[in-house]
């Protein structure tokens, strides 16, 4: 599209009246290749590409979308948007627009389509090897994912920006079994980077930690309920940050009243051991992107400094409700949702504790070397999220390995809680859904100490 | 505006492209949704939305080896370009023998799953619907004070397959939706309370029922305290059954099973839940949310019982799986979109009803624990079987409430609650996700806490 088609598709879009109007257009080339059960099962591809206008008057939004690619079916779109706004209040102009493009915080050295897919099958088949080798592995699966996401974003106020996220994704799922019983093992490497990140190095230790966790788990013994000291390593990644603090912070339920942190800004809600930060522009990280996907820059945001909270993680409405600034945390999944506030690279930062030296304070209790995936209520705080690898403290030692733990708890309590908190800082990565969109985020921690929290498994 | 082809137009104009590109065989899929929703805040329209989608998924079976491609660039170059990415994808893969396209004819049924003009309502007709659903919330307590989202929303779709072999139909259906997330406050207090609903018309849909449930679960957690931990019988309500039902049916999956992946493999006409337990696949149940006349590839859907008093009857299998365990296909390729390929799943899966009273089968429990929310359900490994979720939920002595609680675990294997379900209610429900639960009663639970 032209910047003159654009123009006109903002003018279209603000026919009928209307404060605001936007246009998200986004061209979306993925490729999927699948290694199962020995042999490549599944190779797929395409270009997902639309477009979505939203226009904004008052205190309603419409919002038309469609997967076209001709730009007389986005001028359709926009005069959709247009025909369920009846604003009698007068016509708002459409600014004339500037194209920029803005700089990432990183470089995508190899752009993965220019690879030749011999070298991803190779890479496949590596990783399947490596999984094999070890003992009661009995099944593996090994994905490789490419994206190319090419986004422009123009408004009424002016903005006409551009941005292209480059990510891979290649993940390792294997089954380790011993008798009757069956435990799975999972691993990816992933990030907002080029297919320089995918070294044979990388996926190779993606394989052997996929399979060694799925054979560690087919040993272990059932996690045991109740509530326990924990240690949280740093890798074990930030699922903890990321649902017992992260969402509560979102601006859009703060806005609402609906968090267990609305109107608290100033107030400590955490203990001082503890500052949390959301980084969109954490060099290649996974939740990482120039700007967001209403074409605000990233940037990096502290939301709770040393126990005191600062700012929510806003989007432009809830920003300018809220009187707080822009953070560049309006995502979307596609073009076919508006954005939503949410995380990018969230993480709660390194402290002063020796890693080892918080281990070794805990009597009885639980290590957790690998958190899983997670969900938090935000209304009421109350967080789970699940565990894949974990072990028994006992005399300030690692002890035996244990499984099928999940870890639940309230947020502000818990954080409230931790009473160490070690000088490392381990990342994770995930897809984060929300409002039935997804979105790829990043998250990170250091060593910590939990007091007192239930963990969930078998009574004995 | 460029002329666009219909339907039909693009599935002809892939098969001519196939047939000059002298693919042997190959299968044609064709989408296309209208949709539409509107959320509700504070008695008003919040956002309004409008969706069309339509666009192409090629599968092409070469040399016995299959790739997919897809695109919504639907003017004759962008299918061409489709059906090219579509081969050179099936140069990638690794070639099996029992891959299959569908050359055998559907036979069509009317479902009674599409009511024609759906997206044709005015937006205040969709709008009246969320505001009732936020209203029947309201009316229930005055403790219901907010409310995180209500919307509701509605499509039109259209699908067609075709195949190289001769397979062609296609069919229509209509969805709509309500749900809401109500917030009840009491003493600084705060707890949510989610319902949604599903159907495939208007006036099937009760926006009063989506309303009331949603507040009558933020009011049940008013309150709550921590548990300790213990085993304790554990009362699911159809809504959460139907939950927990969802992380079950991977288990039946014949992939999953060829692969050693599910802890069903090799167990057909063996005891896999207790004999009170009937557990139904039924892909053309009249009104089904689920329901289709013929499956992602192309094959006639049915109607099976997997589960038998207890006893494993068989597996959910598309038409390699088929050939791989020498059985006929049973149409559950289920396919998410044009720009997916189809995966093994269920249709309509439900626990058939039982003979209980629900009131009376928990009456009969001198301690029990009803489970009013589950969180982490996305985390059950359907490889291993074990969950391990956050809980909310409500004490119970004989039947009564005595309290509610929060911060707990609910955590066993799958195979262990379905062999462990010690009443079935006669209160069979279905959800938004076509999964359908009575009332049931788990024997015994291990519950985390204090």
């Amino acid at each position: 599209m032209t910047v003159r088609d654009v123009e006109r598709a903002l003018r279209t879009a603000l026919s009928r009246g209307g404060d605001f109007a936007e246009l998200f257009w986004e061209r979306h080339e993925t490729l999927q290749l699948v290694l199962d059960d020995q042999r490549i099962e599944d190779a797929i591809t395409g270009v997902d590409q639309g477009a979505g206008v939203r226009v904004v008057h008052g205190e309603r939004t419409v919002y038309a979308n469609g997967n076209v690619t001709d730009v007389d079916d986005v001028m359709a779109i926009a005069g959709r948007a247009a025909r369920s706004v009846a604003d009698e209040s007068g016509l708002h102009e459409a600014a004339r627009l500037t194209p920029d493009e803005l700089p990432l915080p990183h470089s995508v050295a190899i752009d993965p389509r220019s690879v030749p897919v011999e070298r991803k099958v190779a890479l496949l088949r590596l990783a399947n090897d490596a999984a094999r080798a070890h003992g009661r592995v009995s099944q593996a699966t090994v994905s490789y994912a490419e994206s190319v996401q090419e986004i422009l974003v123009a408004n009424s106020d002016g903005i006409h920006r551009t941005d292209t996220r480059v990510r891979v994704n290649f993940a390792v799922q294997v089954v380790a079994k011993d008798g009757a019983v069956l435990e799975s093992g999972f691993e990816a490497v992933r990030g907002t980077r080029g297919f320089e990140m995918l070294t044979e190095d990388a996926v190779r230790e993606a394989a052997e930690t996929a399979a060694r966790r799925a054979v560690l788990n087919v040993g272990a013994q059932p996690a045991p309920a109740g509530t326990y000291t924990v240690v949280l390593s740093s890798e074990a990644g930030g699922t903890l940050i990321h649902e017992s603090v992260g969402h509560g912070l979102e601006a859009d339920l703060n806005l609402k009243g609906l968090s267990v942190y609305s109107g608290r800004i100033g107030e400590k809600v955490a203990s001082e051991l503890i500052t949390v930060i959301d980084d969109g522009r954490d060099p290649g990280q996974r939740g990482t992107a120039a700007m967001d996907d209403e074409a605000t820059p990233t940037q990096r945001t502290v939301l709770i400094e040393k126990g005191i909270l600062k700012t929510y993680l806003s989007d432009r409405k809830h920003a300018e409700k809220l009187g707080i600034k822009r953070s560049g945390n309006a995502r979307r999944e596609s073009f076919r949702h508006l954005p939503i506030c949410r995380m990018t690279n969230t993480m709660i930062a390194s402290g002063e504790s020796d890693p080892e030296e918080i281990v070794r304070s805990v009597k009885d209790g639980i290590f957790v070397k690998k958190m899983g995936g997670g969900q938090v209520d935000v209304v009421s705080g109350n967080f789970a999220f699940e565990v894949t690898e974990c072990y028994r403290i006992r005399d300030g030692k690692i002890a035996e390995p244990l499984r099928g733990a999940t870890l639940v708890g309230q947020g502000p309590k818990l954080m409230s809680e931790i009473d160490m908190v070690g000088w490392d800082l381990g990342y994770s990565t995930g897809t984060c859904g929300k409002d039935g969109q997804g979105a790829p985020v990043a998250d990170a921690q250091p060593t910590l100490r939990i007091p007192s929290v239930v963990i969930g498994g078998k009574v004995s | 505006m460029t002329t666009s082809l219909s339907n039909d137009e693009v599935v002809d104009r892939a098969l001519e492209a196939l047939r000059a590109g002298r693919v042997g065989t190959a299968e044609v899929f064709v989408r296309d949704a209208l949709s539409g929703s509107v959320e509700t805040k504070d008695g008003e329209l919040e956002v309004v939305t409008a969706r069309g989608e339509r666009g192409l998924g090629v599968r092409v079976l070469d040399g016995q080896r299959i790739g997919f491609a897809h695109t919504s660039d639907l003017a004759h170059s962008g299918i061409e370009a489709c059906v090219d990415q579509a081969r050179r994808m099936a140069t990638i893969t690794e070639p099996d023998d029992d891959i299959r396209i569908a050359g055998t004819s559907i036979d069509l049924v009317d479902l009674d799953i599409f009511q024609p003009g759906l997206e044709e309502r005015p937006l205040a007709d969709r709008g009246a619907i969320a505001l009732a659903v936020e209203r029947a919330a309201r009316s229930v307590d005055p403790r219901i004070t907010h409310f995180r989202k209500t919307s509701y929303s509605d499509a039109e779709v259209t699908t067609v397959i075709a195949t190289t072999l001769g397979v062609r139909a296609s069919y229509r259906e209509s969805f709509c939706g309500a749900m809401t997330s109500a917030v009840a406050t009491q003493n600084g207090e705060r707890q949510i309370g989610y319902h949604g609903e599903g159907a495939r018309r208007i006036a099937e849909l009760d926006p009063d029922s989506v309303g009331a449930r949603a507040a009558q679960r933020a009011i049940e957690k008013l309150g709550a305290k921590p548990f300790p931990t213990q085993k304790i019988p554990v009362v699911l309500d159809p809504w959460m059954a139907m939950s927990l039902l969802g992380a079950i049916s991977p288990l039946f999956s014949a992939d999953n099973v060829l692969k050693g992946r599910s802890l069903f493999a090799g167990k057909v006409s063996e005891r896999v839940a207790n004999e009170r337990v009937t557990i139904v696949d039924d892909a053309r149940r009249k009104g089904g949310l689920r329901s289709a006349p013929f499956d992602g590839e192309g094959v006639t859907t049915t109607t099976r019982i997997l589960v038998e008093r207890g006893v494993l009857r068989g597996y959910l299998v598309n038409l390699k799986t088929a050939r791989k365990t020498n059985g006929p296909p049973t149409g559950n390729a289920r396919r998410g979109s044009y720009a997916s390929p189809s995966r093994i799943g269920p249709s309509n899966f439900y626990i058939e009803a039982g003979r209980d009273d629900p009131e009376a089968l928990v009456r009969g429990l001198d301690r029990s624990l009803a489970v009013t929310s589950l969180l982490n359900l996305h985390t059950i490994d359907p490889v291993s079987g074990e969950f391990s979720l956050g809980a909310t939920g409500t004490y119970l002595e004989r039947g009564a409430p005595i309290y509610p609680v929060q911060g707990i675990t609910i955590a066993g294997n799958l195979t262990h609650l379905l062999s462990s379900i010690s009443g079935v209610g006669t209160d069979l429900t279905f959800g938004a996700s076509g999964i359908g639960s009575p009332t049931l009663v788990i024997a015994e639970l291990s519950v985390g806490g204090t």
